[in-house]
């Protein structure tokens, strides 16, 4: 039992960061629309909130967490990322977020210590 | 004689490898940024933005930049992202916060553009 929860607690529970990311993202950007002055304080906040909430989980992990925000204006936008790391306790969560006027993609990076 | 001659040189090479040990084990922003631009150049430095050929660029760059990394040999893990957008006149912020050992890791974030894209590529460093 107690090697069973030691698994669980140090995994990369992509579920429980999803949410996180969603919650940090809503709160901050949820009800707006893109304005060039605010984009700047928007990503950081996201960033931000979203580290803050990882941090508290208390799991034994480096994070790292990044945000881009779009705005709509028919561009095409391209990411991708590759990873060099422990497969087996190492993991990442990428969650996809849109309004009217923009978009927002939040990436985080777990890896064990 | 040759016994104490024998100790110093020992002593010499500890010293040298304690040296050597901290010189191998950061993250050398210099070289990373060198191997960032590299590899962009080489996957779309002479190209015009293609919305059917971006998924390959982008592939292109952070494996590229992931194979030059490790074949530096140090006792990193990394992350390396990559965007590519066009130039439309879109508004594009990126921000990134990083929850890690402030002494051993490091990031680095090379900005390219040409007439028709910008590249911003990200490689980020964990020491092991």
């Amino acid at each position: 039992m107690d090697e069973l929860q030691s698994a669980e607690e140090t995994a990369f529970a992509v579920d429980e960061i999803t949410d996180i990311i969603k919650e940090a993202v809503e709160t901050t950007i949820g009800t707006s629309s893109y304005q060039h002055n605010r984009i700047n304080q928007w990503t950081s906040s996201v960033v931000e909130a979203s580290l803050n909430q990882l941090t508290k989980l208390g799991k034994p992990f480096k994070y790292i967490v990044t945000c881009i925000i779009l705005q709509k204006n028919g561009a095409g936008l391209h990411t991708a990322s590759s990873c060099f790391w422990d497969n087996t306790m190492d993991g990442s969560c990428t969650v996809k977020w849109e309004n009217k006027t923009m978009y927002c993609i939040v990436s985080i990076f777990g890896l064990a210590i | 004689m040759l016994g104490e001659q024998r100790e110093l040189l020992c002593e010499a090479d500890s010293i040298m490898d304690e040296f050597n040990t901290g010189e191998e084990t950061a993250f050398v922003v210099d070289e990373v940024s060198s191997i960032i631009k590299e590899s962009v150049e080489g996957a779309i430095g002479g190209n015009a933005y293609q919305h059917n050929r971006v998924n390959q660029w982008t592939t292109n760059v952070v494996e590229q930049c992931l194979s030059q990394l490790t074949k530096l040999g140090k006792p990193f893990k990394y992350i390396v992202t990559c965007i590519i957008m066009q130039k439309n006149g879109a508004g594009l912020q990126t921000a990134s916060s990083c929850f890690w050992d402030n002494t051993t890791d490091g990031s680095c974030t090379v900005r390219w553009e040409n007439k028709s894209m910008y590249c911003i590529v990200s490689v980020f460093g964990l020491a092991i």
